[in-house]
């Protein structure tokens, strides 16, 4: 059965990719970027995948199980845009052809003057032969950067302005995880990319370790009444425990003044950090827009993108004002 | 006792036979060798290389398999009998693809990314010289003497010869788009530039510097094998239809084509001269071609991004 559906999955790829890109690019006089044009399809062709898994799995514990039940799901299709963009790897190529650039030439000048950056198997080096510990491994640390992008993200009113449009969702739903301002996107992928390439993540490990906290962030934004248990929602962030983080009022306290439960994998993060909220209660989600801008933007993708711009360049503009963060 | 010892000794005369058997495959995208009986046609194993290997080659005595991993600086020595693990040789920046000069004073490793071709000592692997080469340094072929190391730039269209007395390139040669494999002629006097952005191979006379000929092959000529019979000539195509041209290099002129699709890239031929293998990059495969009968034999399942191939029971490189 697996080797029947490699079989499908491959000649799909090489059926895509004879048909759509190899001819563009021979016809581009871009033959060099060939290889990357039929990973690039395998990329797309994982978030198809994933997206089929997350619908038949989440979709259906939303209609049975919801955390809260809604009149019509219409606010929720410009979610479902962001996934599309998101998963079909539009804003993925994007970012990857701001960065690439960037990223080569810096990594060319250090290797040119001799400097190659250390990687974790030199000081592990059993890691070269152990693929799955090394993944694990790597899965920690990228989720350890994961949870403090997001708890800066929350504390900096700069970034704030960007990541308020996440959490501008009221019925959030499983789609809600791609919600995200293009230049908060931007801002993820070059800490994502650059950490990757400063620990020197493997590249054969990398699309396994996005699809692994991209399944987990989109059941974690499911609306349903789903939890792993008292013991497994301090094993792995679940739809409960995150929907305290999205909660529209946060809990009282001056450790939760940014926000609780900023873990993507793993709770022990906010464990560890003090950020850590768990109560069977399930609260409603969203912020309190304050403007009837942000409200006409609630549901619509170019509003929430000029928003977003416009918030940031007050915050920064008070910032200058204040002298402060 | 002795029906012990003359297990043993059956044993080890065996063992040695069964190995000269296996053939290592390079998975790039899965950061693994496979390990394929080339009697069985089976893969009987995979273990893992480094961070995103990028060809394979063997040492000049067949002594190991050396794998090039870009992102992880290193090359990882595997024995072409067992597929054992032999050592690791650290600091070897980015390598991509690697060559040794007939005379195996120089170890050359192109830095395909980084713009870069570094020259190392062949003996202990120390680097000599490290020099910029712009764009993107794919193959490279050597002259006879050992006194020049021709790279193809892939992304500025060109031949560049890097003069290895003075460490210092000597000249470009503006060629097709997208050059890729090249390949010395044994009479020394040709060079033969796979022009993966077109559907032919560029004939240049290297000492005149001038392209003297096309040999039209297939869309996305790659990469070169010689026969072995020091005349011919193996040039993958590779796309995903894809085929293998088989080139006269006396008359410089097309012999045959055999259909390999899943595109077809680096290549291995038996020594009797009558299977080739051929990883099939976009298949996750190696094909088998029967040159007799001139088809597929034989597809093998292999990892993702199949990008080298070797075995020790192999045809002259001539």
């Amino acid at each position: 059965m697996i080797t029947f559906l490699t079989d499908l999955f491959v000649a799909t790829q090489g059926w895509l990719f004879d048909r759509l890109v190899q001819p563009v690019l021979f016809a581009l006089g871009l033959a060099s970027y060939v290889e990357m044009g039929f990973e690039g399809i395998e990329f797309v062709l994982i978030g198809i995948l994933e997206l089929a898994i997350a619908y038949s799995i989440m979709r259906p514990l939303e209609a049975l199980w919801p955390a809260e039940r809604w009149n019509g799901r219409k606010a929720v299709r410009v979610d479902v845009l962001y996934t599309l963009l998101n998963r079909l790897g539009i804003i993925p190529l994007a970012v990857f052809a701001l960065l690439a650039p960037a990223f080569m030439a810096l990594d060319g000048w250090l290797r040119f003057h001799d400097m190659i950056p250390r990687q974790l198997e030199d000081w592990l080096p059993g890691l070269d032969t152990h693929p799955l510990l090394s993944f694990v491994i790597y899965l920690l640390i990228l989720d350890f950067a994961e949870y403090w992008r997001h708890r800066l993200s929350h504390t900096f009113r700069w970034w704030w302005a960007l990541h308020g449009i996440h959490h501008s969702q009221r019925q959030m739903s499983f789609w809600t995880d791609s919600r995200n301002h293009l230049l908060d996107d931007l801002i993820a992928g070059v800490w994502f990319a650059g950490l990757s390439l400063l620990i020197g993540v493997p590249p054969g490990h990398f699309i396994g370790l996005l699809v692994t906290l991209r399944l987990v962030e989109n059941l974690s934004h499911t609306n349903t009444r789903l939890s792993f248990g008292r013991l497994g929602d301090y094993l792995i962030v679940g739809p409960r425990y995150h929907r305290w983080h999205h909660a529209l009022d946060l809990p009282p306290g001056k450790r939760y003044r940014h926000g609780c439960n900023f873990a993507i994998l793993f709770p022990f993060w906010d464990a560890i950090f003090g950020t850590l909220h768990l109560e069977q209660q399930l609260p409603p989600t969203g912020i309190h827009e304050d403007s009837a801008e942000a409200l006409a933007a609630r549901d619509d993708f170019w509003l929430q993108q000029r928003l977003g711009l416009v918030l940031l360049w007050r915050a920064l503009n008070a910032r200058r004002r204040s002298g402060a963060l | 006792m002795r029906l012990r010892l003359t297990a043993l000794l059956a044993l080890a005369l065996l063992t040695p036979a069964l190995h000269a058997e296996t053939a290592i495959v390079l998975n790039s995208v899965d950061e693994s060798v496979s390990f394929i009986d080339t009697r069985s046609y089976q893969e009987t194993g995979r273990a893992p290389a480094c961070k995103e290997p990028h060809h394979l080659m063997a040492m000049p005595d067949d002594s190991a398999v050396i794998v090039a991993c870009a992102v992880s600086n290193e090359l990882v020595f595997f024995d072409p009998h067992t597929g054992r693990e032999q050592k690791r040789i650290k600091n070897i920046s980015d390598p991509y693809q690697l060559g040794f000069s007939p005379d195996k004073t120089w170890f050359v490793a192109n830095s395909l990314r980084l713009d870069r071709v570094d020259l190392y000592r062949a003996s202990d692997f120390s680097l000599i010289a490290r020099i910029p080469a712009e764009k993107t340094p794919s193959h490279m072929a050597f002259d006879k003497a050992s006194q020049v190391v021709f790279i193809t730039l892939q992304d500025s269209n060109e031949v560049l010869a890097i003069d290895l007395k003075t460490r210092q390139p000597a000249w470009k040669h503006p060629v097709g788009p997208t050059p890729a494999g090249i390949h010395m002629t044994p009479d020394d006097r040709y060079l033969l530039v796979g022009i993966m952005g077109a559907d032919y191979v560029e004939v240049i006379d290297w000492r005149a510097r001038r392209t003297i000929k096309r040999i039209t092959t297939a869309k996305g000529a790659h990469n070169f094998l010689p026969r072995g019979d020091g005349r011919h000539v193996f040039v993958s195509n590779r796309t995903i239809k894809g085929s293998i041209s088989l080139v006269d290099m006396q008359t410089l002129s097309l012999v045959e084509s055999y259909d390999v699709p899943g595109g077809p890239d680096d290549m291995e031929i038996r020594a009797d001269g009558k299977e080739l293998w051929a990883t099939a990059r976009f298949a996750r495969k190696v094909q088998v071609v029967n040159l007799e009968q001139k088809k597929i034999s034989h597809s093998i399942r292999v990892g993702r991004s199949p990008h080298g191939v070797s075995f020790i029971n192999h045809a002259p490189r001539q």
